[in-house]
């Protein structure tokens, strides 16, 4: 199993959401988060004086999947969420050890 | 004829003198000595000569309330309804001076009737005996506008507080007991001052109190007839304005009024132990009226402890046009409005209609300024809802009471989400958090903050269907407008806001706000500044109200990231966006223009010029501009200036020329105008726009017949270089130059990269008197040719957005940190423009 978290412009969510039930991924969890990769922000100016920047608001977006489809997640979150331009976002993937339903207590089979 | 006078007064006198040996100088009494000096001022009156202008001749204090005892002064008002010459003079003499030869003592007071436009503040003993004004003699119709003037909640609220003030210090010297020894009958607390405050206390507030209170009126009516009498014996026997109950006069009185007793000390026990009776009941009505008695607030409303009321609940039934005052009198009290008040326009408000409450230009104008963003206006507005009455001061938004729309995110009914979202606006104004407290800026810099409230509550009206609500809300939300008689410029206004106020959460949380074509494409909806700060402001108000949850603070940096992206694209990038012969408009203005104008004519005019330019003027303007453009050659000025509500417009074609914007500006500074906001332009072609918008604080263009034919002159020898505007300037110097201490912090910020063609420089600093013509006339110092100006003034901060070019390119780097370095040493007051 594989946590996969990705980070993603605001404006991608719905894209990938979609794309991630196409693949038939249900349950995720999304998170506005605000952070900043290598592009580092850049610098605003209102009226005349310069406010930093440089935490851009994001959107995190995390599902839990079988080994066997992590790679097509990981591509259709690439393909939904890309512009090609900087600042389109990151796919972090991490093993999960296990899983629990809270409502009963139940581990989930692999 | 002085003779009669005296014979009328001596035998009024001697009238007067029996009565109160007999113990009956009270009430009747005093009125009929009254009525005799109102016959001897009225002969007076006839035979005096007359003026031109009306005159009245008015008793105030005691005598306009008809008490006047032997000694007392004479208190009369002379009014007159224009301005006073030698002929309104010789008419005072001619009243006055028999007066003073009878040996009466008048306190009078000569006033011009536009006097009592302003409050006398400073004179409360005055308003006060206002309050008791009766007209003897002269013009009716002058005095009924006295009345006028005079009677109404604001002059009523300060007589009340003027006097409630003035009872404490006189019962200070009292000790503030009654039970005073040698009691004095006019001063002492419960004496004759403590009835007639009583009775100003009710007529000034509410008068159903008079006929309320602690005490039976006769029992009031028998103290006051006990107290007049016994005054009467004092003047009498003292000879003089004597008030004081002596005991050796406690003995006179008690004889006179026919106290039973074998020794003279049993008589006064008695006289004593009534008057101590009297006074108890003086007391305790002046006691109580002023613990009941609302605080005016307004024609027939009041304020008390469960908030403003209806004074004449009856009056205030059939007068729908007044329930608003109730609610905005309110807002100003910082209060609820009544229960009772809420009960009655509850049970009353299906029997009117729209026009009903806003019947006059008044009126609809009393809407506009209700809607004003302030603390308590959520909290009025719905209590107007829940009387009944916001649904029938706005039909459309009674399709949407209740209504239920289902959908993932909102919380509440449409009509409270329709509230919530002013209670948003109106916390902006009042506790903003600190995340906030940029909205706020911009919601203090709207010229017209009412015209969102306005939108807010008509922007979801069209949600009693189910789809597209935002176009029904625009249909619903146009039968308005004519009802409560917005301008055409108001009514696009919120129609434009209604309309699209769901576009900037779509683009600010949907779509990639990086991309700098979206946020170009966006800035297109508003053309102008205004207009996204009046949405921004929505947006952010609507979705707050959808739920506790929906504005993150996530969401609020993504608004005003959207926000700031989409104000630079409208005040720096516009330089870029000319217009051309496929614009939308173009060819309207075109099609509709007026037999003078031909299509070269217009279209020469317009091109070149920034896109801007179409959304800044309405046809009307375009055509005028086009014809101001007409053949003007070099040097010459081609002018229009016209008022535009307080402040006044001038818009000036020419062609340009170096120093040319900041002699146009010097020339304003020169005659005192304060420059409040404009637009300058040059077309590639070296045509000439500019358009100030400013104030005349010294009252110049009004008060000179010739004002504005002296300006024109004046910009035409300037612009064409006969006058320097230097010399023009030295003048005023001391104002422009010894200036009051910084408020704010001058910013100057050079931008190259935000249009392509000029370099772009942000100027924020204190507004003040030639504050543009310093500025501008560092950049042609400098060399620089100043094209597109942007002139905004919020408070009193002025922001300044310049678009310049050097030899038309943008200016090098080393030209800007030197541009700049002049600019900021100007601002900050080292360095002269000359």
């Amino acid at each position: 199993m594989k946590l996969l978290k990705a980070i993603v412009r605001p404006n991608k969510v719905d894209e990938v959401k979609d794309a991630l039930t196409r693949i038939g991924i249900a349950g995720m969890t999304v998170t506005e988060v605000r952070g900043h990769g290598k592009q580092k922000g850049h610098t605003a100016i209102y009226r005349g004086k310069e406010y930093n920047v440089s935490l851009l608001p994001k959107m995190q977006i995390e599902v839990v999947v079988n080994d066997s489809i992590t790679d097509e997640a990981i591509k259709a979150i690439i393909q939904s969420a890309r512009t090609g331009e900087i600042g389109d976002g990151r796919v972090f993937v991490l093993p999960v050890g296990e899983t629990y339903k809270i409502r009963t207590g139940e581990k989930d089979s692999v | 004829m002085p003779l009669s006078f005296s014979i009328q007064l001596d035998e009024a006198r001697r009238e007067l003198k029996d009565d109160i040996l007999r113990g009956h100088g009270g009430r009747a009494a005093l009125a009929r000595f009254s009525d005799r000096l109102d016959t001897i001022v009225r002969q007076l009156f006839a035979a005096a000569p007359q003026p031109p202008q009306p005159v009245a001749v008015v008793a105030i204090g005691g005598y306009g309330r008809r008490q006047l005892f032997l000694h007392s002064d004479i208190d009369l008002l002379v009014l007159f309804g224009g301005h006073l010459g030698s002929a309104e003079e010789d008419a005072l003499r001619a009243i006055l001076h028999p007066l003073w030869d009878l040996g009466l003592v008048v306190g009078h007071q000569v006033r011009e009737i536009e006097e009592f436009g302003k409050l006398e503040v400073d004179n409360p003993e005055f308003l006060m005996a206002l309050v008791d004004a009766r007209l003897v003699a002269g013009d009716r119709g002058l005095y009924d506008r006295f009345e006028s003037a005079f009677h109404h909640a604001g002059t009523h609220a300060h007589v009340v507080g003027a006097l409630n003030a003035l009872i404490d210090e006189r019962y200070a010297l009292f000790n503030a007991t009654l039970y005073q020894l040698e009691p004095d009958v006019k001063e002492s607390p419960g004496a004759l001052r403590d009835l007639t405050a009583t009775r100003w206390i009710g007529a000034l507030t509410d008068p159903s109190l008079l006929r309320r209170g602690v005490e039976e009126p006769s029992k009031i009516e028998e103290a006051e007839d006990f107290l007049l009498r016994v005054r009467s014996i004092l003047h009498l026997e003292g000879k003089r304005n004597q008030n004081q109950l002596t005991h050796q006069l406690q003995e006179k009185a008690a004889d006179i009024l026919g106290y039973p007793g074998a020794f003279p000390q049993q008589r006064v026990e008695r006289l004593m132990s009534d008057y101590f009776r009297h006074a108890r009941v003086v007391t305790r009505s002046l006691a109580w009226m002023r613990k009941t008695a609302p605080t005016p607030a307004g024609l027939n409303l009041g304020r008390t402890n469960d908030g403003i009321r209806f004074i004449d609940m009856r009056q205030a039934a059939v007068q729908p046009a007044t329930w608003l005052a109730a609610f905005q009198a309110a807002i100003d009290n910082n209060c609820p409005v009544s229960d009772p008040a809420l009960s009655l326009i509850r049970q009353y408000a299906e029997r009117f209609r729209v026009e009903d409450f806003f019947p006059t230009p008044t009126h609809r104008a009393g809407l506009l300024h209700f809607l004003k963003p302030a603390a308590g206006l959520y909290a009025r507005l719905s209590e107007m809802h829940d009387c009944g009455l916001l649904g029938r001061m706005f039909p459309p938004f009674q399709a949407i009471t209740y209504r239920v729309v289902r959908d993932f995110f909102h919380k509440y009914t449409v009509d409270e989400h329709t509230l919530l979202t002013i209670r948003n606006l109106e916390r902006l104004t009042t506790h903003a958090p600190p995340d906030r407290q940029r909205f706020s800026s911009l919601l203090r810099d709207l010229q017209q903050p009412e015209l969102l409230v306005l939108s807010l509550l008509l922007h979801d009206v069209g949600k009693w269907r189910d789809d597209d609500h935002h176009v029904e809300s625009v249909r619903m939300a146009r039968e308005m407008f004519r009802r409560i008689g917005l301008t055409q410029e108001e009514r696009d206004t919120v129609e434009f806001l209604i309309a699209n106020h769901l576009a900037m959460s779509q683009v600010a949380f949907r779509r990639d706000t990086e991309d700098p074509e979206i946020v170009k494409k966006f800035a297109e909806l508003f053309g102008v500044e205004e207009r996204l700060k009046m949405l921004c402001l929505m947006t952010l108000a609507d979705v707050e109200a959808v739920s506790t949850e929906t504005l993150t603070p996530w969401r609020a940096e993504l608004l005003w990231r959207l926000y700031v992206d989409t104000y630079n694209q409208l005040t720096m990038g516009y330089g870029d966006e000319r217009i051309e012969a496929n614009q939308p408009g173009h060819a309207e203005l075109l099609a509709n223009r007026p037999s003078d104008l031909s299509e070269s004519d217009i279209s020469n005019f317009l091109e070149g010029f920034p896109r801007r330019y179409l959304r800044l003027f309405d046809s009307e303007a375009i055509y005028r501009h086009v014809r101001l453009a007409r053949d003007i050659h070099p040097d010459e000025v081609h002018l229009w200036m016209e008022r535009k509500g307080e402040a006044w417009e001038l818009t000036v074609v020419t062609l340009d020329k170096p120093f040319l914007f900041s002699n146009i500006s010097g020339v304003l500074s020169s005659f005192g105008m304060d420059i409040l906001r404009g637009h300058a332009m040059t077309s590639p072609n070296g045509l000439v726009l500019d358009v100030f918008v400013f104030t005349d604080s010294e009252r110049f263009l009004e008060l000179n017949a010739s004002a504005k034919e002296q300006m024109f002159t004046v910009l035409n020898e300037v612009v064409s270089g006969k006058e320097r505007v230097t010399d023009r300037l030295r003048g005023r110097e001391h104002s422009l130059f010894n200036r009051r201490p910084m408020r704010v912090t001058p910013v100057v910020h050079a931008d190259n990269t935000s249009s392509k063609r000029y370099t772009i420089i942000d100027i924020i600093a204190d507004d003040e008197l030639g504050l543009l013509y310093r500025i501008s006339r560092v950049m042609s110092q400098n060399g620089c040719d100043v094209d597109l100006v942007l002139i905004t003034t919020e408070g009193r901060r002025a922001i300044d957005v310049f678009h310049i070019t050097k030899g038309g390119r943008k200016l090098s780097a080393a030209e800007q940190a030197e541009l700049s370095a002049h600019l900021q040493r100007m601002l900050e007051g080292g360095y002269e423009a000359t």
